[in-house]
């Protein structure tokens, strides 16, 4: 696929400190690409320099192959959502829709063909004679899409828009929002800093941390294979665990926890080397018994958390550490508190993560 | 509240615009009697008015006023205005120190204003006439404009003219078709204050204008030196009706656009 929209080492400094240092990225054409991160990470300025609301203090922007340096936000062919949907408050929903068309000079009858095409796409047929501030929430957010798409862009850049909607509406509009990529095919930016949303919705993640890019890769890559400290504790739930190498057996490194011991597959390895690795609590299992061959942790169970579907447990295994672990409700045993346990997992489930 | 604290307060409240009204109903009231002398209730009568409106020094004032007032709105207006959107949009070295200086004409004595200006005509030995009360006007309305529209700017939301740009139109699109709909009632509200700021001004308008270009206070004034004429109470209760209707037309309408756009 093509490339559509092209970061080629931007950077963006405010006064004397980098909001976006050194940014390269490709999006292709079609593709649904999330900017994800904490807030004040770079992403949202990163997003407002592709629609050419900030100018990169170096590097270059190129959409559709055409440089960006110096063209103004009103000759790009992208749109933008903005976080507070930035409706225009003395126009009807129909005139907010069909304000992008009217600076193109469309033809009367062609705006209020697509306008009217839109409105039923984002299901909002009767709403075009209201103001947006008798809409509510989720209403003006369908508005601010519609505005937007109704251009035919060719890359929609949309800026936290679920934001502001409650957790019911937000789920839903999600939804919506993925199908109507699908079947517009347009490419899409979005910015979030709510990693659920970015797991459901993309195609591509990009986790930004500090102005910098952590990690790019699929939802599944980002989950299951995060490569620095920073992703595998953002993304999800997760045991970080640190310690040094105090042998290498056979294709496995062990690995100082406390006073026990984890492995984790040899990759060149050296004794003594200090080494961080990334255990999600659902591939960890609880055994009443020492399990021979494994990873297996004596510890105690310190605390049992019941939320329907999972059980949570954090279990203290000495020296001060505790391990997090799920499991599916139906799975467990009953352990009271401080009842002695083993926690075990497959050395293969565990990621090496950079520092 | 208990009940007297409330009586008390309701008859301060009356006190207060006894002290504000009464004595603008009695010039009212006296400018229908029937006496030369005007103190003293000795009948009814209109003489005043037909009087007034023979009075062919009284409308030339009127003229000379209304010159002065619509040109020194519109310059204000746009001036203010277009400072305001300055002020409002870029930083710039030395921004505080200006927007210092707009404060100045508001605190400072119109007198200065008045000799400052007398002082530069004599200078450049320009004859003093109708228009040259005109840049003390602007002068000294144009900083209560740009803080009327700043006020109105800063209840802007920012985002509103990127989404614009956004969707396509240039700057100046931008600006006529989103920015001035939504300060209007800002610019509105600036220009009326101008207007009435000149209309009334005196102190710049006696120093300023040339002999035979009065306007209207300056002629009261004038006239008044010989005595207040029922002549005077005519003229003044004409004004007030004219500026109560003009508020009131002017405040709905100043209203309603805004209402309109926020509802």
């Amino acid at each position: 696929m093509e490339t559509m929209v092209q970061l080629d080492n931007v950077s963006k400094k405010f006064d004397e400190s980098y909001a976006v240092e050194n940014v390269s990225l490709n999006i292709k054409s079609g593709e649904f690409l999330t900017l994800l991160g904490p807030s004040g990470c770079g992403k949202t300025t990163t997003l407002r320099m592709i629609a050419g609301f900030e100018k990169p203090t170096s590097g270059s922007i190129y959409i559709n192959g055409k440089k960006m340096d110096n063209i103004e936000p009103y000759h790009r062919e992208v749109n933008t959502v903005f976080q507070s949907y930035s409706l225009f408050p003395h126009m009807t929903v129909f005139d907010n829709i069909a304000f992008g068309l009217k600076m193109k000079k469309v033809k009367k009858e062609e705006i209020e063909e697509r306008v009217n095409k839109v409105l039923k796409m984002v299901q909002l047929a009767d709403f075009g004679k209201r103001k947006p501030k008798q809409l509510s929430g989720g209403q003006q957010q369908r508005v601010a899409i519609a505005r937007a798409i109704v251009n035919n862009p060719s890359v929609l850049l949309l800026d936290e828009p679920l934001g502001a909607l409650d957790l019911k509406l937000r789920k839903q509009m999600q939804l919506e929002l993925k199908h109507l990529q699908q079947e517009l095919n347009i490419t899409f930016i979005y910015v979030t800093h709510d990693q659920e949303e970015a797991l459901t919705m993309s195609d591509r993640i990009v986790v930004m941390n500090a102005g910098k890019i952590e990690q790019a890769g699929t939802p599944y890559e980002i989950y299951e294979k995060p490569q620095t400290r920073f992703v595998a504790d953002f993304i999800g739930e997760t045991n970080i665990i640190g310690g040094n190498v105090t042998e290498i057996k056979e294709n496995y490194a062990a690995l100082e926890f406390g006073s026990q011991e984890v492995y984790v597959p040899n990759n060149n390895y050296q004794t003594g080397e200090k080494m961080f690795i990334s255990v999600r609590p659902e591939k960890i299992h609880l055994h009443t018994v020492q399990q021979e061959g494994k990873i297996s942790l004596k510890g105690r169970v310190k605390e049992k958390v019941y939320i329907g579907s999972l059980v949570k447990w954090i279990i203290d295994v000495g020296n001060g550490n505790e391990v997090k672990v799920q499991q599916s409700a139906s799975d467990v045993e009953d352990l009271a508190l401080d009842t002695e346990v083993f926690v075990s997992w497959n050395p293969d489930n565990s990621v090496v993560l950079k520092q | 509240m208990r009940q007297r604290t409330k009586r008390i307060l309701f008859g301060y409240s009356l006190l207060i615009f006894a002290f504000f009204y009464v004595p603008i109903i009695i010039l009212m009231m006296f400018s229908f009697n029937d006496s030369k002398i005007g103190t003293v209730w000795t009948g009814f009568t209109f003489d005043w008015y037909v009087k007034l409106f023979s009075n062919t020094q009284m409308f030339g004032a009127l003229q000379n006023s209304l010159y002065i007032a619509v040109i020194t709105t519109v310059l204000a207006t746009i001036l203010g205005t277009m400072a305001a959107l300055v002020f409002h949009r870029y930083n710039f070295p030395g921004k505080k120190a200006i927007d210092f200086l707009f404060y100045i004409p508001v605190v400072i004595p119109d007198i200065v204003v008045a000799v400052a200006l007398l002082a530069i005509y004599g200078f450049l030995d320009m004859t003093l006439g109708l228009i040259t009360a005109i840049p003390g006007h602007v002068a000294i309305s144009i900083s209560f404009v740009m803080f009327v529209v700043l006020a109105r700017l800063a209840g802007l939301d920012d985002s509103l003219e990127e989404a614009a740009k956004d969707l396509g139109a240039n700057e100046w699109q931008t600006f006529w078709r989103i920015t001035f709909p939504l300060i209007f009632p800002g610019v509105l509200a600036g220009a009326l204050l101008a207007f009435t700021i000149s209309i009334d001004e005196f102190v710049i308008s006696f120093f300023t204008t040339g002999p035979g270009s009065n306007t209207l206070p300056v002629l009261v004034y004038s006239m008044v030196r010989l005595g207040v004429s029922p002549e005077i109470n005519a003229l003044s209760t004409i004004m007030i009706l004219l500026i109560v209707i003009a508020v009131l037309f002017t405040g709905r309408k100043m209203i309603s656009p805004n209402k309109k756009g926020e509802e």
